[in-house]
């Protein structure tokens, strides 16, 4: 019988000592009001971020494009001495908002489209104004496989074709080979699924989600290692998700234009679109870890953007969201 | 009859051990609430589902394309690339199974059989998303490589198929044994006595005996099958689609439960009451199997003795 | 009459050895067939564990960001810097950000050169994965491998094995040479520690009531039956119940907003306790039917004697029965939680994080496990996250081959105690 209770002690023990071992727990969660972090305003007009004297947790969920750069963003955060927790989840702008505007489960939405309507009249019953930060821009990347060499160029008119009514690669280009084509898109909830049918299909997801040989995820990844198998696959995401395989994908030029930061940045290429981050007055001003960190990319986000392989918003884009985070957070500090 | 108040243990003992016995029934009813819970929470959703006006139960069974966001509510897709992946674990998970089982408990020595149970029940040990790993990294591009880029997509049923039944084999070869360890020695006996040989006292004498075990095993087996997750998830593709070529990619019902609900949708959405109808399904499908898992295995059951 | 072949009911002498010859040969065929099967199902083991091992070590090729002879001129890597060199070029080159951060935790002064050797690399040098190779590749292949670096410009190999001390202490990393498993795995510690807590007792206790406790009646065989069920049922139905009762439906208990004064706007029911909760209904089944086998080992002969001294049922039970299956009850709830280890469906619907950058404080903290973990890193194309997931497999079955022995143990030296006692 003592056997049995010092191996019961001993199991839980153990189960429980990796916590010794060290590691980041949280830190305590200073009260709530102190705005120690604040240091001299920069360039930009936002007061500076010292990361050491952030602490508490912040919670973020949305879009998978928005993603890569939110973690990277998040990465320097921690790198340069935040102690606090922060989540990032990546499961799609419409669920992301969700999150933010009918459940209330998150501090800071991610999003690839702008917010709807109806998310804003959600948002208010909850008692959240959702403020709109634009962080970047994608050019949306139109891939095939490596293997591919005969698709190079697109008109939206055969974009539109190629993902919904052809089976084959023949019957939008006789020159084309006659095999199916196989469509590796993002699922539903994702903003890029809705920026696409918007933009294609004006508004009708319809035609596209009525295609053969369709698979669609939240998850980019998943369909990048789907194009990266399939000789004869196509499909469309973020420009980091190509950015970060070139090795295996060719991205497609559309209506001639190549998706290049010259041609993201004077407007030319079709297919670029607004990144965002979304949060509320109240959940910054009760919980100013997530101001700091909205203030810390801000700042910073067009020095790490291009290396996560996205491209930077046009300054009046991101004066307009330095300036809603100045009203917002007035009078704290 | 004083005998009570004169008792050592009195009653107050008496009440303490009603008390005891009181909280461990209610703990055994705990399993009654959980399985009410889970079919009152799949039925509840289910309705909500069923009751939506988008859905029409009759194109749910008999439909071909799944797509809820465009109002397309064929299950068959999704029924039919969990039929393919379980068909094709039971084709390699019986028979390798089940010779292995003949193999331990009828040819192998002890000392075979002291290495090869532990192996077994190691492999058996190893979680699915090991298995899942395997699938994606070495069972397609070693389906590609045999049979082609061309032809074998890189999420395809087959692989996931193949994994799964490597999955069950351990479990279908310990189950198994365990059935024909139970054929008493002396049905072999009489068996050899008669001039068998031991195969044929294997076929025709043990593995008959022993069937109310095994079939319940296969039934088991397929069970676990049908409700894998997560080698389907990561091997067999995100997109529903009805067709026989097991090297096309096919979502099973488990995996899209997973998406949907990895990507976590609006509560009251039409996807989400969907998972749960999906799941409702597949409990009944499960439950049955195992029901009659046990019903045949206590109905054929033969006493020796 | 001596030439006359002996007549038998199957034919002559010579039939009879064509018959039973043949008969051999059915069995010896089918004796190698089975011998197959065993040697194929062990060749799938072997497969299996190959493959992940192949994933764990291997050439990369890598290329640096900053290279170090452009820092400090004539010295082409890093190790070969001087103290002062190295103090100097960690002050020059840190952007002022992390230098801020670092002096704040240690000043550069006071740090060893191997530690100032990490940070330069990490920070400044910044080495980018181009390729890896698998253990095999890199082992037989070796001239693609030097192929490959000699086309990419400013790449250079070093053969790394992706699980090593660091990969167990770092935190998630979207660099794949810095991420590490420490968030998931003491994730997957928290929960199964919940798991413990909740059905131990309850599966003790339940199996108690159906084995000492219940009447052979109507009610209690369908407990059984029950019980039975619930152990086959798919995990990922676990999941949708735990998803719609404890992360939805008891979402105030679960995130913790209930017990505190949480001003924290975004309470939320996706935490170790409900995931911790999940696997504990998902385990429940397990422990009742492998309490019950043990308590039904146990002997009556203890229970009469017990009775026979005058002994209440219940202390019977707990001075008597438990302690006589003990080891039985702990192996088995041992092997139940290495079940629930390696449990990942559930805990996706549950909703574990994508991302999470500190260790779980508490069971209201959200939370990543090592399968989950494994789940998204095999779900990335890039092949170095492929090698991340071997390794973290690695880690895994390791952690499930201690807790496996421990069961194992348990039973061997309390039984032998046992045996030696009586």
């Amino acid at each position: 019988m003592k056997n049995l209770h010092v191996v019961f002690i001993s199991l839980m023990l153990l189960a429980l000592s990796p916590l010794a071992a060290g590691g980041k727990p949280e830190q305590v969660t200073t009260p709530s009001n102190t705005l120690a972090w604040v240091e001299n305003s920069l360039d930009n007009g936002l007061p500076g971020v010292n990361p050491l004297k952030v602490s508490g947790n912040i919670i973020t969920a949305g879009s998978s494009t928005v993603y890569p750069l939110s973690e990277r963003m998040a990465e320097r955060f921690i790198e340069e001495g935040y102690s606090g927790s922060i989540t990032i989840d990546s499961i799609g702008s419409g669920a992301g908002f969700e999150r933010f505007t009918v459940a209330g489960e998150t501090d800071i939405s991610n999003a690839s489209r702008p917010i709807k309507d109806k998310e804003i009249e959600s948002a208010k019953t909850i008692g959240r104004v959702p403020l709109e930060f634009r962080v970047g821009t994608d050019a949306l990347a139109v891939v095939v496989s490596k293997q591919n060499t005969f698709v190079k160029n697109l008109t939206k008119q055969e974009l539109a074709k190629v993902f919904s009514t052809a089976k084959t690669w023949s019957e939008v280009n006789p020159a084309w080979p006659n095999e199916p084509i196989l469509r590796f898109i993002p699922g539903t909830d994702s903003g890029t699924f809705d920026y696409f049918s918007e933009e294609i299909f004006k508004s009708n997801p319809e035609p596209l989600l009525s295609a053969s040989n369709l698979q669609l995820s939240e998850d980019d990844n998943i369909l990048v290692q789907g194009i990266k198998g399939s000789p004869y696959g196509i499909g469309f995401f973020g420009y980091a998700y190509y950015a970060e395989n070139t090795a295996s994908l060719n991205i497609l030029d559309i209506e001639g234009i190549e998706a290049s930061a010259a041609n993201v940045d004077n407007g030319t290429y079709p297919l670029a679109r607004p990144l965002f981050l979304y949060s509320d007055a109240t959940i910054m001003r009760s919980k100013p870890q997530v101001a700091a960190f909205i203030d810390f990319y801000l700042s910073y986000v067009n020095e790490e953007i291009v290396g996560v392989g996205y491209f930077p918003a046009h300054e009046e884009a991101l004066k307009k969201g330095q300036a809603l985070w100045l009203e917002a957070m007035k009078g704290l500090y | 009859m004083h005998e009570r108040s004169l008792h050592p243990f009195g009653k107050r003992k008496r009440i303490h051990e009603r008390i005891i016995e009181t909280i461990l029934f209610l703990f055994a009813m705990l399993s009654i609430l959980i399985t009410v819970s889970i079919a009152f929470i799949l039925i509840k959703e289910s309705y909500l589902f069923f009751s939506d006006p988008d859905v029409r139960l009759l194109d749910f069974l008999t439909g071909k394309k799944w797509q809820p966001m465009i109002g397309l509510f064929g299950f068959l897709p999704l029924l039919n690339a969990t039929l393919t992946t379980s068909l094709i674990a039971m084709v390699v998970g019986i028979p390798l199974g089940l010779f292995v089982a003949i193999y331990l408990s009828e040819y192998a020595s002890d000392r075979i059989r002291g290495i090869l149970k532990p192996t077994l029940e190691v492999l058996a040990g190893i979680p699915t998303i090991v298995y899942g790993y395997f699938a994606l990294t070495f069972m397609t591009p070693l389906l590609r490589s045999v049979f082609g880029e061309a032809n074998v997509e890189i999420y395809n049923t087959a692989s996931a198929g193949l994994v799964i039944g490597i999955l069950v084999l351990p479990m279908i070869a310990t189950m198994a044994e365990d059935a024909i360890g139970a054929v008493p020695q002396e049905l072999r006996l009489a068996s050899y006595a008669l001039g068998g040989t031991r195969i044929e006292t294997t076929f025709e004498v043990v593995i008959p005996a022993s069937l109310s075990g095994l079939s319940a095993t296969f039934l088991l087996a397929l069970s676990r099958a049908i409700g894998e997750t997560m080698i389907v998830a990561l091997a067999s593709g995100a997109g529903p689609k009805l067709t026989a070529n097991p090297f096309e990619a096919a979502e099973t019902i488990t995996g899209y439960i997973v998406r949907i609900s990895g990507g976590d949708v609006s509560y009251n959405s039409i996807d989400y009451n969907s998972i749960f109808a999906l799941g409702l399904i597949l409990f009944i499908i499960t439950f049955t199997l195992n029901l009659t898992s046990r019903k045949i295995s206590s109905l054929f059951h033969q006493e020796y003795d | 009459m001596t030439d006359m072949q002996t007549q038998t009911l199957f034919g002559t002498d010579a039939d009879i050895n064509i018959l039973m010859n043949k008969r051999k040969r059915t069995g010896m065929i089918w004796q190698a067939v089975f011998l197959f099967s065993t040697t194929l199902a062990i060749i799938f083991l072997l497969l299996l564990l190959l493959s992940v091992i192949d994933s764990s070590f291997g050439y990369v090729a890598l290329r640096n960001e900053v290279e170090p002879s452009s820092l400090i001129e004539g010295k082409a890597l890093i190790k070969e810097f001087s103290r002062t060199e190295l103090e100097s070029t960690a002050m020059d080159n840190l952007s002022s950000g992390i230098l801020r951060r670092v002096e704040s935790e240690k000043p550069i002064a006071q740090r060893s050169d191997h530690d100032l050797v990490s940070l330069l690399e990490q920070y400044v040098i910044k080495p980018k994965v181009l390729k890896t190779w698998g253990l095999w590749d890199s082992l037989t292949n070796t001239r693609a491998v030097e192929e490959y670096s000699r086309t990419e410009s400013d790449s250079y190999l070093t053969f790394k094995s992706w699980i090593n001390a660091e990969f167990f202490v770092a935190d998630q990393s979207a660099d794949p040479l810095h991420a590490g498993i420490r968030t998931a795995f003491l994730g997957s510690l928290w929960i199964i520690l919940i798991t413990f807590l909740f059905s131990f007792p309850i599966g003790v206790g339940a199996a108690i009531y159906l084995q000492e406790y219940a009447q052979d009646n109507r009610l209690n065989r369908i407990l059984q039956l029950n019980i039975f069920n619930l152990s086959a049922v798919p995990s990922i139905i676990y999941g949708l119940l735990g998803l719609a009762v404890f992360v939805r439906a008891m979402q105030g208990f679960t995130s913790g907003s209930m017990f505190s004064s949480l001003s924290d706007a975004t309470a939320n029911g996706r935490t170790i306790l409900s995931g911790g909760l999940t696997l504990g209904l998902l385990v429940l089944p397990i422990i009742i039917i492998n309490t019950q086998e043990a308590l039904k080992a146990v002997p009556a002969s203890l229970r009469m004697s017990s009775y026979g001294i005058g002994a209440t049922k219940w202390q019977t039970i707990w001075y008597q029965v438990l302690p006589a299956s003990g080891e039985r009850i702990l192996t088995g709830t041992i092997l139940a939680l290495s079940r629930a280890l390696g449990e990942t469906a559930p805990l996706v619907v549950i909703g574990a994080s994508t991302f999470i950058s500190v260790d779980p404080t508490g069971v209201f903290s959200k939370f990543t496990t090592l399968p989950i973990q494994i789940y998204q890193w095999s779900a990335r194309p890039q092949g170095a996250y492929r090698n991340l997931a071997g390794a973290a497999i690695i880690a895994l079955l390791i952690l499930l081959i201690i807790m496996n022995s421990a069961a194992i143990y348990t039973r061997d030296r309390l039984s032998k105690k046992k045996r030696l006692e009586s």
